[in-house]
């Protein structure tokens, strides 16, 4: 494979950090990614289930660009890709170096099982005595202090909680494998030997060095310790001074001359002081002063054991960072309003009812009270709880929790089978991504969830009952006051723990609540180049949008690695060749391990001859034992190098852990690695069997027959590839599309990029300032010269794409210009960028008044002088216009924004004038939320509507559409109508796509029921269509923001160069292929294939596979009725003979 | 959209005037040859075929109770890439479905067709119908059809319709440009010629018929005759599925099969080119046999036979028209048309999907729907 000289770190493996990983990973570089827990996943991995398809589907995330290089399993459960290292249980101890060359140490926490050794058999947390509050389960089940992180995860070995651990030794009596190492615990594996002759200064240092978890021997003397020395290992010896025989400076002496590495503490009475500061110069590190306190003497070890770690820790060079640290929660318990969390056990958090509803949480997905097991048949999710809170200092959105409500509310729902009253207390329900507001409407029309706008006032208990009770306030005034079984808290988010040291540690900013800071323009950069933020570290985001970020965090890394001179240039050619086996009847070497001679090694010949028969190709039989050390790996190589088998088949305990290994193999003996694989022999009895009578080694040969027959037929051929057109094009010369090309061009390969328009800019001509006061104008001014100086980009204004043919690696492209002259473009890759414009509009009687403008026509104004805020008095801006409802029923997300924006922005001109903003709910997601604060605080009136009610404007004094104009409206807090006469009316009509049908259709991309571009799945792959080698970003995807719109663009750019860094792109072993021989030419493959790997031929006289875009799926050779259609690898008569090795009886 | 005309008979001549209506057909300028059931000249044995010339029209003979093969094939060889002119041709309802499941599998187009289909009398089993034939083919068609449309049944000389036509409740050319109406209707006086499409519209036009109602009594004729179909269908289920509720009956009902692979030559749907039971899929390794003897004991030899009719069952049920012509060839009577329709008329209720019903539904493997059948995906 195309190994890249660039490497990169990514700090933190939950869905941010493993997809900025695989986009790095899949571009070629080599990464480095870690993660302070045991496990990858993040918080995903104690959630299910995500909106707003209330299912997984991460595995969309594994690589469809060589595929081949990652294995093609749940990623929830593991990942393991050749250009990914994962280091778990390891942190960041330090960042040093510049962009391009940084050097960065890690430091791994030890768990006290050996992984490499651990079976997960479970016979230690059998015998545990110690139980702990369960992390998995946020708190609502136990598990011992010997347990597993999650239970879904692969490898999945047990880790001992250090701060839970009594140290009692059962687990390592009973551990078959002789994984746990109990010295290994909080501190590691620190020794410490404390000498001194009173036995009372010695008993009570050791037992306040062991509460502190520390290991510790003690001597009464210098020779004994001598001998200790001599016959065990210690790290640190605090030795006091005056002692007799031997003495303390006589003791160091001996025993830094014996064990050099050997740290020193001394105890010195104060008249000895000058022999301590004697004994410093022999090789003491320190000396205390007796009497002590245990906290002059603890933090002294600690460091000594932080020097001596620092010698263990692990020393990386890269050439960037990006940081995926994901988010913290806020803790109700600490909150000002508690809302009876903590106080009432039936108030949970968002997280804990999410657990209990998942069928790996404490009830097993039962729909029950956790704390009394009593039937559910009301809840209430409150919302904003930490969040738009000013008392608890959180002046901003979480941005998720409505969402995340709402599935609950609709999970919860599901599984009550629907007689379960669910409701739900905001402000604002926050539907601001693209298909977000149809959700909400399926949660309240389908699923029957209730909606009450307001805050919670207070939870209290029900005395009889002990549910909880809430008070509240609607908006009409009435106080309501309403029991509950459950009360779920949305909780806020807070950045998580650590965000500080680590910002220190890498020179990064953190913004007023503490998390990181990144460019006003730019969210997923930081102030230091080459530190990139992915994920929800700079801010709680859905999964698609943190996705979305970390894909633009992977491009700037990308950006840095390769403007350092590090990347994207090939490694000097390996590819390796295999020797041609396809003419030689099938040999397989079987290879079984023998699990530390578990398997009878003189029954274990004969047991396999009757177990695979007389099948000629399974002859050859090797029992090593421990395939999965190096020195049976090498027995095996040995044996496969020297003899004449042209297949291998191993049986082993864990078969996926064997991909790369093949891979290496396969380089070294010339065998393609497609034929060989791995089987499972080797198994832990499942959880039903009782612990004492378990045995987490029972072997199960049988999956070698199957195995077998598998192997055997194994395709010999080489597979294919498609070779790439390493260049794009970019349609759309808005923001996002400069961006995109700028993204790409930087890392060498030329874009053309076509604009219909006769300039560049797109909608960021006319925007002149943003909420937060960046300059837009600035922006546009320097990312036009950027492309147009760009060496590497083509810039086609006042062109149009008029057709397009090809697919990923070659696009053919006709592009017209003005004056209808036609040149043909080929590209590997297709970026649409084809942006959005403001809604146009008939409502409210636009058009009828030049006192009637949107948003657009507002801002234009204003920058023209043409309209002078000191001369309005009143001002009413309406949102949603024609948005949030059909046809057009979605948020525009960008909108009340711009409302607080333009409020603002007048205010501070004209503190007189009057601003009524009638809106449905406030969309200021995110830090957004202070702007919205801002607002109030400058006096601007927020009146709510309903669809159903929505203000009316009409001409009011003065009449004729020259006048002034008067808006009435229901006040539902007042309860009355309202009117206002006002000077002007803003409109806030949103944002529509412009991406026409032809355009689209042009490049197989297809759209959603808006006309934006549909993805090819909104959470896992946001930027990319379902075909392959087609990508969009900026407004023809969603709605968004100039940053938001930046980061699509920077995450398409990223995608692009997974593709463009190759010349060829090699197909997996198991793709499509058809026999055209056989072929009816139905083209029900070509119907039925997802990917739209499939065309007919030119000719039409056969069906074409691009091995590219092809999957794997295999669809179309279950729609094939005469398997003229086949995947490789997975043939008729090869899974016919699989079938029929599992149903033989031995 | 239906325009109703009719064609007057002379001397109460069925055939006599099916025969001038073809006729004026093939001459239309614009069609270039006609493809009819046609007696051939050296046997009393009812074959489709391509008719250029208008005289040979005296010999087609749409209403004999022949039916050797379903047409539906021969159609698609003739349409399945563009040719130098437009075709009619005339079929039964049943080959008009298989033809329609055809194109959808792109193994026939209708660019240059035009389909004039007539209600189907039914037909006798091939074996049946040769015996019976006789001499005189033209006599024999009349007194087959008379027997039909009087309603004295097809029930004649000790043979009957085939079962696969009794249980047929769509003996109507739904799906034909041009559908020729005969139940119903006074076949003493006219038949009614009924234009379903703009392609049957535009041809009709031209031939200058006079313009008619669909008779009163025709839905009724219809609507008794379908309910007769269904009550023999569902009987037929019944006892089929009584007799197939299990592997081991299954295999008792298929027990005679030989693994000819006739009723998947015969079958109009079965289209691929070759059928993988034919290819090196099956082509298992000597050892193999040995290993399958060595298991049981004892092991059928051909092998896969049970598994060949699962396969097109899997394969091919959904589009199972119900023409009967498996059960046609078979040359040990297995009960095929049966076991086929009793299986079809599942898994396309199950897809809500009618095979031969409309060129817009797509076949329900080339669909994917994301909400469908959460009882067996169990999401």
């Amino acid at each position: 494979m195309n190994r890249k000289i660039g490497k990169a770190l990514v700090v933190g493996a939950g869905i941010g950090g493993i997809r900025a990983a695989l986009d790095l990973a899949e571009t070629g570089y080599g990464v480095t990614l870690i993660d302070r827990a045991g496990h990858i996943g993040g918080i995903l991995s104690q959630l299910d289930f995500q909106f707003p398809t209330n299912g997984c589907g991460m595995c969309k995330m594994l690589p469809l660009v060589e595929r081949d290089a990652s294995s093609q399993f749940c990623l929830r459960k593991g990942l393991f890709h050749d250009n990914i290292d994962i280091r778990l249980a390891t942190q960041v101890a330090s960042i040093k170096g510049q962009p391009g060359h940084f050097t960065v140490t890690l430091r791994q926490t030890p768990s006290g099982v050996d992984p490499q050794r651990c079976v997960g058999c479970g016979m230690c947390q059998a015998v545990c005595p110690v139980e702990a509050p369960e992390d998995f389960n946020a708190g609502l089940s136990v598990r011992k202090a010997i347990y597993l992180p999650v239970p879904h995860s692969l490898p999945n070995t047990y880790v001992i909680d250090g701060s839970a651990c009594n140290g009692c030794g059962e687990c390592k009596k009973v551990c078959p494998t002789e994984a746990i190492d109990l010295a290994v615990g909080r501190w590691g594996r620190f020794r410490i030997l404390v000498v001194d002759d009173e036995m009372i200064v010695r008993e009570s240092l050791r037992d306040t060095l062991i509460e502190e978890g520390f290991t510790v021997e003690t001597a009464e003397s210098g020779a004994s310790a001598m001998e200790m020395l001599a016959a065990e290992s210690f790290d640190l010896m605090l030795t006091d001074i005056k002692m007799p025989g031997m003495d303390g400076v006589e003791l160091i002496t001996a025993a830094k001359a014996a064990h050099p590495d050997l740290c020193v503490l001394m105890m010195t009475a104060y008249a000895t002081v000058e022999t301590a500061v004697e004994a410093m110069k022999i090789g003491a590190l320190d000396y205390l002063v007796k009497p002590f306190d245990p906290d002059v003497l603890i933090p002294m070890v600690v460091k000594i054991y932080d020097a001596f770690q620092a010698a263990a820790d692990y020393k990386l060079e890269v050439g960037a960072i990006v940081l995926c640290g994901g988010t913290g929660f806020f803790d109700p318990a600490q909150g000002k309003n508690t809302y009876g969390y903590g106080i009432n056990p039936h108030v949970l958090t968002s997280l804990e009812f999410e657990r209990l509803l998942s069928g790996t949480g404490p009830t097993g997905g039962r729909l029950i009270r956790p704390h009394d097991g009593r039937p559910v048949a009301k809840i209430g999710w409150l919302q904003c709880v930490g969040s738009r809170d000013l008392q608890v200092e959180a002046d901003y959105c979480s941005s998720a929790c409505c969402m995340f409500a709402l599935k609950e509310a609709m999970l919860a729902k599901e599984r009550a089978g629907g007689d379960l009253d669910a409701a739900v207390f905001y402000m604002d329900m926050r539907t601001f991504n693209k298909p977000f507001e149809r959700y909400r409407l399926k949660a309240e029309t389908q699923h029957g969830i209730r909606f009450e706008k307001g805050r919670v006032h207070s939870v209290t208990t029900d005395a009889a009952t002990g549910s909880p009770v809430i008070r509240y306030v609607a908006l009409n005034g009435d106080e309501h006051v309403e029991t509950f079984d459950l009360l779920v808290l949305a909780v806020g988010q807070r950045p998580p723990a650590g965000t500080q040291q680590l910002a220190e540690m890498a020179g990064l900013a953190v913004n007023s609540w503490g998390f990181i800071d990144t460019l006003a323009f730019h969210p997923a950069c930081t102030a230091a180049r080459g530190i990139a933020v992915g994920g929800s570290f700079s801010g709680l985001k859905d999964i698609s949008e943190a996705v979305i970020q970390a894909s633009a965090a992977a491009l700037e890394s990308s950006r840095v690695i390769h403007a350092s001179g590090g990347s994207l240039a090939l490694e000097p050619s390996s590819t390796p060749t295999f020797r041609d086996v396809s003419r030689q009847p099938p040999t397989v070497l079987i290879g079984v391990c023998t699990c530390q001679n578990r398997l009878d090694a003189a029954m274990a010949p004969r047991a396999l001859k009757a177990l695979l028969g007389a099948d000629p190709a399974g002859d050859e039989i090797l029992l090593v034992d421990g395939l999965c050390t190096a020195a049976g790996w090498d027995k095996l190589e040995a044996h496969l190098a020297g003899g004449q088998t042209n297949r291998l088949l191993i049986g082993v305990c864990h078969p996926y852990l064997f991909g790369r290994k093949f891979r290496e193999l396969g380089r070294r003996c010339e065998l393609d690695p497609a034929l060989m694989d791995a089987v499972q022999i080797w198994n832990v009895e499942p959880a039903s069997v009782p612990a004492q009578s378990r045995s987490p080694f029972r072997a199960d040969l049988s999956p070698l027959r199957m195995g077998l027959a598998r192997v055997k037929k194994s395709e010999p051929k080489p597979v294919a590839d498609v070779s790439v057109v390493r260049s794009a094009l970019v349609v759309g010369g808005g923001i996002a599309g400069m961006t995109a090309a700028l993204s790409i061009a930087d890392h060498g390969f030329p874009v053309v990029l076509v604009e219909k328009e006769g300039v560049l800019g797109g909608n960021l001509r006319w925007i002149q300032r943003t909420a937060g006061g960046a300059d837009p104008q600035g922006l546009l001014a320097e990312t036009v010269q950027q492309v147009e100086k760009h060496p590497h980009i083509r810039v086609r204004c006042g062109n149009r794409v008029t057709a397009s043919w090809g697919e990923v690696g070659r696009f053919t492209t006709a592009v017209e210009n003005a004056e209808a002259a036609v040149e043909t473009i080929e590209h590997g890759v297709t970026v649409l960028a084809t942006g959005g414009r403001e809604a146009p509009t008939r409502s409210y009687g636009y058009g009828a008044s030049v006192r009637i403008v949107t948003h657009k026509e507002l801002e234009t104004k204003l920058a023209s002088g043409e309209l002078n805020p000191g001369a309005l008095n009143c001002v009413v801006m309406i949102q949603c216009v024609d948005s949030r409802e059909e046809p057009r029923n979605y948020c525009s997300r960008i909108c009340c924004t711009a409302s607080m924006k333009h409020a603002l922005h007048l205010k501070e001109k004209n503190p007189q004038v009057s601003i009524y903003v009638f809106y449905r709910d406030i969309m200021t997601y995110g830090f957004n939320e202070r702007y919205f604060t801002e607002a109030r605080r400058a006096g601007v009136i927020f009146i709510p509507y309903e669809p159903a009610g929505k203000p009316v404007v009409a001409d009011g004094p003065g009449g004729d559409g020259g006048g002034l104009l008067r808006v009435t409206a229901m006040d539902p807090i007042l309860g009355r109508p309202i009117e206002v006469e006002a000077d002007l009316v803003v409109l806030a009509t949103g944002v529509v796509p412009e991406l026409p049908f032809d355009l689209s259709n042009a490049f197989g991309a297809e759209t959603d029921t808006d006309g934006f571009f549909a993805e090819a799945e909104f959470k896992w792959r946001p930027v990319d269509g379902l075909k392959e080698g087609v990508f969009a970003c900026g407004l023809a995807l969603s709605p968004r923001s100039i940053p938001e719109s930046i980061a699509t663009a920077c995450a398409a750019a990223q995608r692009c160069l997974r593709i463009l860094s190759h010349e060829k792109l090699p197909a997996a072993k198991v793709v499509a292929t058809v026999r055209q021989s056989l072929c009816s030419l139905c083209e029900r493959c070509i119907e039925t294939c997802p990917y739209h790997a499939r065309s007919l031929g030119p000719d039409r006289d056969k069906v074409l596979v691009n091995v590219a875009m092809c999957q794997g799926c295999g669809d179309c050779a279950t729609v094939c009725p005469n398997s003229a259609s086949v995947l490789l690898s997975f043939s008729d008569s090869q899974m016919l003979d699989v079938i029929d090795a599992a149903l033989d009886r031995v | 959209m239906v325009k109703t005309t009719q064609v007057d008979l002379k001397d109460q001549d069925l055939l006599g005037a099916l025969r001038g209506f073809f006729k004026a057909v093939l001459e239309r300028e614009e069609i270039s040859a006609i493809l009819v059931p046609w007696r051939l000249p050296m046997k009393n044995t009812v074959m489709p075929t391509l008719i250029t010339d208008p005289q040979q029209l005296d010999r087609a003979d749409p209403l004999s109770p022949g039916f050797a093969i379903n047409t539906a094939r021969v159609v698609s060889r003739l349409t399945r890439r563009a040719s130098a002119g437009k075709v009619v041709a005339v079929m039964r309802p049943c080959e008009i479905r298989a033809f329609v499941e055809l194109v959808k599998l792109r193994q026939g187009r209708t660019e240059e067709l035009v389909i004039i289909g007539l209600d189907c009398l039914g037909a006798f089993g091939n074996r049946d119908y040769f015996r019976w034939v006789g001499d005189d083919a033209e006599a024999s068609t009349q007194k087959f059809y008379r027997a039909v449309l009087t309603g004295s049944g097809a029930a004649m000389d000790g043979v009957d319709l085939s079962r696969a036509c009794k249980a047929c409740e769509l003996p109507t050319a739904d799906g034909a440009d041009i559908a020729v109406g005969l139940y119903g209707v006074d076949t003493a006086q006219h038949l009614l010629v009924q234009a379903r499409t703009p392609e049957g519209e535009n041809l009709l036009g031209k031939l200058g018929l006079v313009e008619t109602q669909e008779p009163p009594g025709r839905m009724k004729a219809l609507e008794k005759l379908v309910a007769e179909r269904i009550a023999f269908r569902d009987e037929m289920f019944n006892q089929t599925r009584a007799a197939t509720d299990n592997m081991e009956k299954l295999g008792t009902y298929l027990a005679n099969c030989v693994n000819c692979y006739n009723c998947r030559v015969a079958c109009p749907v079965c289209y691929c080119r070759e059928c993988v039971f034919v290819t090196d899929v099956f082509d298992h390794e000597p050892a193999q046999y040995l290993r399958w003897a060595e298991r049981k004991g004892a092991v059928k030899l051909p092998t896969d036979t049970l598994f060949y009719h699962l396969t097109r069952l899997a394969h091919m049920s959904t589009a199972c028209v119900g023409c009967g012509q498996c059960s046609n060839a078979c040359p040990n009577d297995l009960s095929l048309m049966e076991l086929f329709r009793s299986v079809a008329h599942r898994t396309q209720a199950g897809f809500g999907y009618a095979a031969g019903r409309s060129l817009d539904e797509k076949p329900p493997l080339s669909e994917f729907r994301e909400n469908e059948f959460p009882e067996v995906v169990g999401i």
